[in-house]
């Protein structure tokens, strides 16, 4: 979609029909994004009441989901989309999928706040505040790259997997030795391994809505496909 | 492990690259001029043997003309001149040699309205093959029974295949209109916006039947109808202001047009 394509239909009321979905979406990522800065802000400074607004506002989110689900139904029963327009809607469809799971990672972080009272090594706070910063930015570029529909920074977000990926392996290397030194750790140690692990899926969950926005706008489907395959349509696509 | 490729338009099926043994129709280099004005600019494309090919476009973008070419329809308007060529095994059916009336034979054509004659059903099926001096009784019912099953009306008329044609119902008269047209096994079907004078029950009936139809003619059918283009065509050609636009798969063009005024035409945006 070029944004500024979306209003191009003759019939006014499906250019209206997409607006709404769209504004919609984002204004579901907006919200999964503040749940994602907050339970990290929660976990940093253990805000008991802020982890809980994060398990609160996991409702909202799925109520997101639903609305825009049937929204794209009626729009897809209604208007009989095609081409960008049908992509559009599998992208859409998808991409809230992928959103409300965020939130539920999010949420699932914040209820281990809620548990966890105990104290973080400095090494392993660092590393998961490093990775919570990259996941951030990456939440918020991929958002960005589906709310201008930009080829470019979906496939930037799709690289940057990699960093978020080592950091976790990075983590889960120190969590170990933390653990094989004392085991009376474990315990707190395995809820930051799944604090970091929740991360992790994160950012996963941000490389699949990358794939859809390169797809929406090539129509080439390159999921579970090679990084030099991706790379070669978003290139030729750009040329 | 398997690799996996990136799908979409990747896999499009080149169709300038079907071999003479796949192709039913050949258009080469096509204009048309209606007088001093040029209705059809240099139009080149191949028609598969037995698959459904749509024409889409706006109104007056030239595809019932083009379909009209391709049994000469057009010989019947005095100031339409063609240049450019039609091939039909490998012969142009505008060589002076060929003959109007049997190219018609092979390259048969139903209309927008249903037009059965003024007859009974039966009269109505076995017009052709009368022309063509067929008297045998035998053969005639044949005929009559193979062609209204063929075109999906047997079961509602084999007990009153005596009655007036024009007591059918729109959709059933269309379907006996297409009866007609392949009693006479021609190759080629086209259809010039078949259903666009049905109500949507009798429009899916077709829909089915041209489905049926192209496992024994090669189908051309020209349709204001996309949706009825993305339904039932194997591949689609997109013409707009005489030119041949877009010509792909069905499946690529109703997904991933490639030319930016195919998609506005499909996706109803003003360019």
């Amino acid at each position: 979609m070029d944004t500024g394509n979306l209003n191009k239909h003759i019939s006014g009321q499906f250019n209206d029909e997409l607006e709404n979905v769209r504004s919609k979406i984002l204004a579901m990522g907006g919200l999964v994004e503040q749940q994602l800065m907050d339970v990290l802000t929660a976990a940093r400074d253990k805000n008991t009441e802020l982890a809980q607004d994060v398990i609160n506002t996991d409702d909202k989110v799925n109520n997101f989901e639903m609305e825009i689900d049937e929204e794209c139904t009626r729009i897809i029963a209604k208007r009989q989309p095609t081409a960008s327009d049908l992509r559009l809607m599998m992208t859409i469809v998808k991409t809230i999928t992928d959103l409300e799971r965020i939130g539920d990672l999010a949420e699932s972080i914040a209820r281990a706040v809620l548990r966890n009272q105990s104290s973080v090594p400095d090494v392993v706070k660092f590393n998961l505040e490093a990775m919570g910063e990259q996941i951030v930015k990456m939440l918020r570029n991929v958002l960005d790259a589906f709310a201008r529909m930009d080829l470019k920074s979906a496939w930037d977000v799709h690289q940057s997997d990699r960093k978020v990926d080592s950091l976790h392996e990075g983590i889960v290397r120190q969590l170990l030795t933390y653990m094989m030194g004392d085991s009376r750790s474990i315990p707190d140690m395995l809820e930051l391994l799944s604090t970091s692990r929740s991360l992790e899926r994160v950012g996963d969950h941000c490389t699949n809505i990358a794939e859809y926005v390169i797809y929406n706008v090539t129509g080439k489907d390159i999921r579970h496909t090679s990084a030099a395959q991706i790379e070669q349509v978003v290139k030729s696509r750009a040329e | 492990m398997i690799t996996v490729t990136p799908t979409g338009s990747a896999a499009t099926r080149d169709l300038s690259a079907l071999t003479d043994a796949e192709t039913a129709l050949e258009i080469k280099n096509l204009d048309l001029y209606y007088g001093s004005k040029q209705a059809l600019y240099d139009v080149s494309m191949k028609i598969p043997k037995n698959q459904v090919t749509a024409f889409i476009g706006p109104s007056g973008c030239g595809k019932s003309t083009l379909l009209r070419c391709l049994n000469r329809m057009n010989d019947l308007v005095d100031i339409c001149r063609i240049e450019g060529q039609i091939l039909l095994h490998g012969q142009n059916i505008y060589d002076r040699k060929v003959d109007v009336a049997s190219l018609r034979r092979g390259i048969g054509m139903v209309f927008q309205r249903p037009n059965p004659f003024p007859k009974s059903i039966y009269e109505n099926v076995v017009y052709g093959l009368r022309l063509q001096g067929i008297k045998d009784r035998r053969l005639l019912d044949e005929a009559v029974e193979r062609s209204l099953r063929g075109a999906a009306l047997w079961d509602e008329v084999k007990d009153r295949l005596n009655d007036n044609a024009f007591g059918l119902s729109g959709g059933q008269q269309q379907r006996l209109v297409i009866a007609r047209a392949i009693a006479i096994e021609p190759e080629v079907l086209l259809l010039d916006e078949p259903t666009s004078a049905l109500d949507p029950i009798s429009t899916l009936t077709i829909e089915e039947l041209i489905n049926d139809l192209k496992k024994q003619f090669t189908v051309v059918i020209v349709t204001h109808n996309m949706q009825q283009a993305a339904r039932v065509s194997d591949q689609t050609a997109f013409m707009y202001m005489g030119e041949m636009i877009e010509y792909s798969d069905t499946n690529t063009l109703f997904t991933t047009p490639e030319k930016k005024k195919t998609e506005d035409y499909i996706t109803g945006r003003y360019g």
